[in-house]
């Protein structure tokens, strides 16, 4: 009667042991041994086998100037980043430098795990004033509690079809958002579309929000105060719902897109425009139809319905996008931490990542080196600097979550022809409560 | 061997002086993996842990079932339940009639038998992540689902958004999970001893008074528990949910699963994401608990001997 009982019973012992032996082997107790850095890095899919190579390289050098070893340790997800951080932050272990993105920054920041630079900090890692001025915005929520520094930046940019704006004699793509949206009117005919972008993907919808909502004056978080529920974001999300429903400038199935498919149609030569995109498509964009027929430009600053130019403050391109380096604060090779952000971080090694990979220097000479020899990156560059920084709170997750969950439940109406004003409404409601409570949490806690 | 010398030993000793002890290893086992744990979730649940607080989780402030009342009362708790226990009962219940009859199919030898069961099982061993991202790309509002659709003259739908987002769940975790009722299912049938068979043929039962009565008794049992374990892993699927409509996901899609997710991982409400866990473990084991009386599963005697 009890032998099936049994069975279980001794099955769950065997797993249990397994599982024992296999936590024992865990990481976590292997990495304490004398010389060695634990870097904690994204995967990079897109490059796999040069990005090894340029860890190999990274390593070497390392060990060269410091004579300690190097070891990088990749993550698939911003997930699995989390997962290391808070297990390293519980246990005081793990990973003695992070790479995080920037949005990612004030989260980071929040759990208070990692060091705060102060001058004499900043000296250590080569100086603060070696990198550009933009790309320190999101380091810290002042100057005295900065915890990351610049990697590499990313800035949102459009990118546009040249063969489709010169048969349409026009000359490159609008510094307002209505002119921007007349062209791509123009330019929409047939089964070609104006813009592309990914009604679906898990973040460029709260750029685009953020960045019109900016434009117009409004910041998100004001303080302790969360500004959702506002007309500005009203009208925000209805010209970014309007380019598909009421101007009709997008294909419709963008209304299932992610960004990575918007990316595919536009290199397709699908459409004239690809909005809120960044040097990271670039492979995409090469391997397409549209090989050696696109550009980079900014996005307008000028907001939807304004012909003037922006007032200072308000001429936002995108945020502060691109990877910070974060010290953890239980780390005993602080030291060690602080040469491996001076190496990377160095005019040297910025040019040759940028080389490889695409994304920009923040280190200043470089920066200027590749403003120099690569026009084609040049709207890049002044995006850089025209990028503002996301509210630095621990809440902005939340926020940002909120910001996406609207677009997320509103696809279903869109597809049908358009969100309406009452819906829209209600949806702002419910976001600014959720925002709120999670901002007075914040700020309660602090 | 050592557990068959001990089987034997018993049954000549008294009850009184059944060596007990010997289960002290697999208790201890369960303790340190199931017990210890699950007293410290039922902690975590009462501390507002976030992101602000983990550094130092064991002195985050306790603030004892706040974080149930806000579950029930401020978040999507109580729908989501509700999708999820009916989405899960519903792919069960669409998934027995195609097992069993898979299985019935499959029962006699034929021409190529071993091939198509092979094939039966396509669906089950695939791993989530390829089913999810299959099944999102033909579904798209320009997929191939849709082209067909039109093709057939019929109206292209919103698949992966809106109301029909929960029955596209239904279909999907169907069509990946019949396959285990099948097998179970099938298990039951090879039980059925031959000689049953010449009886009924002798009797002059006709194909379906021999199925109802003779045959489908033998997989009341093993299709009852198919039923609880398909159901478990319907509502506990996590990463189908996530790969076909993301996290947050569409309102009328949204399940416990991904809810505990966003709650832990995306807002970094730990404390809130286990009182979640909690609650949503407590609400599936009540009905559990009922299932199992019903279906005699926890007597420990073989369900599919009694006739």
């Amino acid at each position: 009667m009890n032998i099936t009982r049994r069975r279980v019973l001794s099955l769950a012992a065997t797993l249990a042991t397994t599982a024992l032996f296999a936590t024992g082997c865990a990481p976590g107790t292997a990495g304490g041994s004398g010389g060695t850095l634990r870097v904690l890095i994204g995967a990079n899919a897109k490059y796999g086998d040069k990005y090894k190579t340029w860890q190999r390289d990274v390593a070497e050098k390392f060990k060269q100037s410091t004579g300690a070893d190097l070891e990088f340790e990749t993550y698939a997800a911003a997930s699995d980043e989390l997962t290391t951080i808070q297990t390293s932050v519980v246990s005081g272990q793990g990973p003695d430098v992070y790479h995080i993105g920037s949005t990612f920054t004030p989260t980071a920041y929040s759990t208070g795990a990692f060091v705060k630079f102060d001058a004499a900090q900043w000296e250590k890692v080569g100086g603060r004033d070696r990198f550009v001025p933009a790309s320190l915005g999101i380091s810290g929520p002042d100057l005295d509690n900065e915890v990351g520094v610049p990697f590499t930046s990313r800035p949102y940019v459009l990118a546009y079809n040249t063969e489709i704006f010169e048969k349409a004699g026009l000359g490159k793509p609008a510094d307002t958002w209505d002119g921007l949206l007349a062209q791509a009117k123009k330019l929409t005919d047939g089964d070609t579309y104006g813009f592309a972008t990914g009604y679906a993907d898990n973040f460029s919808p709260w750029k685009f929000i953020w960045t019109l909502a900016n434009q117009l004056g409004n910041t998100i978080v004001d303080g302790t105060v969360v500004r959702v529920d506002d007309p500005a974001v009203q009208s925000a999300y209805e010209t970014y719902f309007g380019w598909l429903s009421k101007d009709q400038v997008i294909n419709p199935a963008a209304a299932g897109w992610n960004d990575a498919q918007a990316a595919v149609d536009f290199a397709a030569g699908k459409s004239a425009m690809m909005l809120m995109t960044t040097v990271n498509a670039t492979p995409t964009f090469e391997e397409g139809a549209i090989k050696g027929k696109y550009a980079f430009a900014t996005m307008p600053t000028v907001a939807p319905g304004q012909t003037a130019p922006a007032v200072d403050g308000r001429d936002v391109t995108s945020i502060i996008s691109g990877d910070n380096l974060a010290i953890a604060d239980y780390s005993q090779k602080k030291d060690l931490a602080a040469e491996y952000v001076k190496l990377v971080t160095s005019e040297e090694e910025q040019l040759k990542y940028n080389k490889l990979f695409g994304d920009l220097p923040t280190n200043a000479a470089a920066a200027k080196k590749v403003q120099d020899s690569l026009p084609s990156l040049a709207p890049l560059l002044a995006s850089a600097e025209k990028s503002k920084s996301t509210p630095f709170t621990g809440a902005w997750g939340d926020i940002q979550l909120a910001l996406t969950n609207i677009v997320v439940q509103s696809r279903q109406d869109l597809a049908k022809g358009g969100v309406s004003e009452s819906a829209l409404k209600s949806a702002l409601e419910k976001a600014q409560q959720e925002s709120q409570a999670s901002l007075n949490r914040a700020t309660g806690t602090k | 061997m050592s557990l068959l010398t001990k089987q034997s030993r018993r049954r000549t000793v008294g009850e009184r002086n059944r060596p007990l002890w010997l289960l002290t290893p697999g208790a201890v086992l369960i303790t340190l993996i199931i017990l210890v744990p699950l007293v410290i979730g039922i902690y975590i649940a009462m501390l507002q842990l976030d992101q602000y607080s983990i550094r130092k989780w064991v002195s985050a402030p306790f603030i004892g079932l706040e974080n149930f009342v806000e579950a029930f009362t401020s978040t999507d708790l109580v729908h989501a339940f509700g999708n999820t226990v009916s989405y899960a009962v519903i792919a069960t219940v669409i998934t027995i009639p195609i097992g069993v009859f898979a299985a019935l199919a499959t029962q006699n030898p034929f021409r190529g038998r071993g091939v198509v069961r092979a094939l039966f099982l396509i669906p089950y061993v695939l791993p989530s992540f390829v089913v999810g991202t299959f099944w999102r790309t033909m579904l798209q509002p320009d997929g191939v689902v849709n082209q067909m659709l039109l093709g057939a003259g019929l109206p292209a739908g919103e698949w992966l958004t809106g109301p029909s987002s929960y029955w596209v769940l239904i279909l999907v975790e169907a069509w990946t999970a019949w396959p285990f009722i099948y097998l179970m299912a099938l298990s039951g049938l090879q039980s059925v001893d031959q000689e049953v068979h010449e009886a009924s043929a002798i009797d002059g039962a006709l194909w379906w008074t021999k199925l109802w009565h003779v045959i489908f008794p033998y997989l009341r049992g093993p299709v009852a528990l198919a039923c609880l374990l398909a159901t478990l892993n319907h509502m506990n699927n996590f990463s189908l949910a996530f790969l076909l409509f993301g996290a947050p996901s569409p309102f009328d899609v949204q399940i416990l699963p991904t809810l505990v997710y966003s709650m832990s991982f995306t807002s970094l409400r730990f404390g809130m994401g286990a009182a979640m866990a909690l609650i949503s473990l407590v609400l599936i084991a009540l009905p559990l608990f009922f299932y199992l009386r019903a279906v005699k599963l926890d007597t420990g005697e073989d369900a599919g001997d009694k006739k």
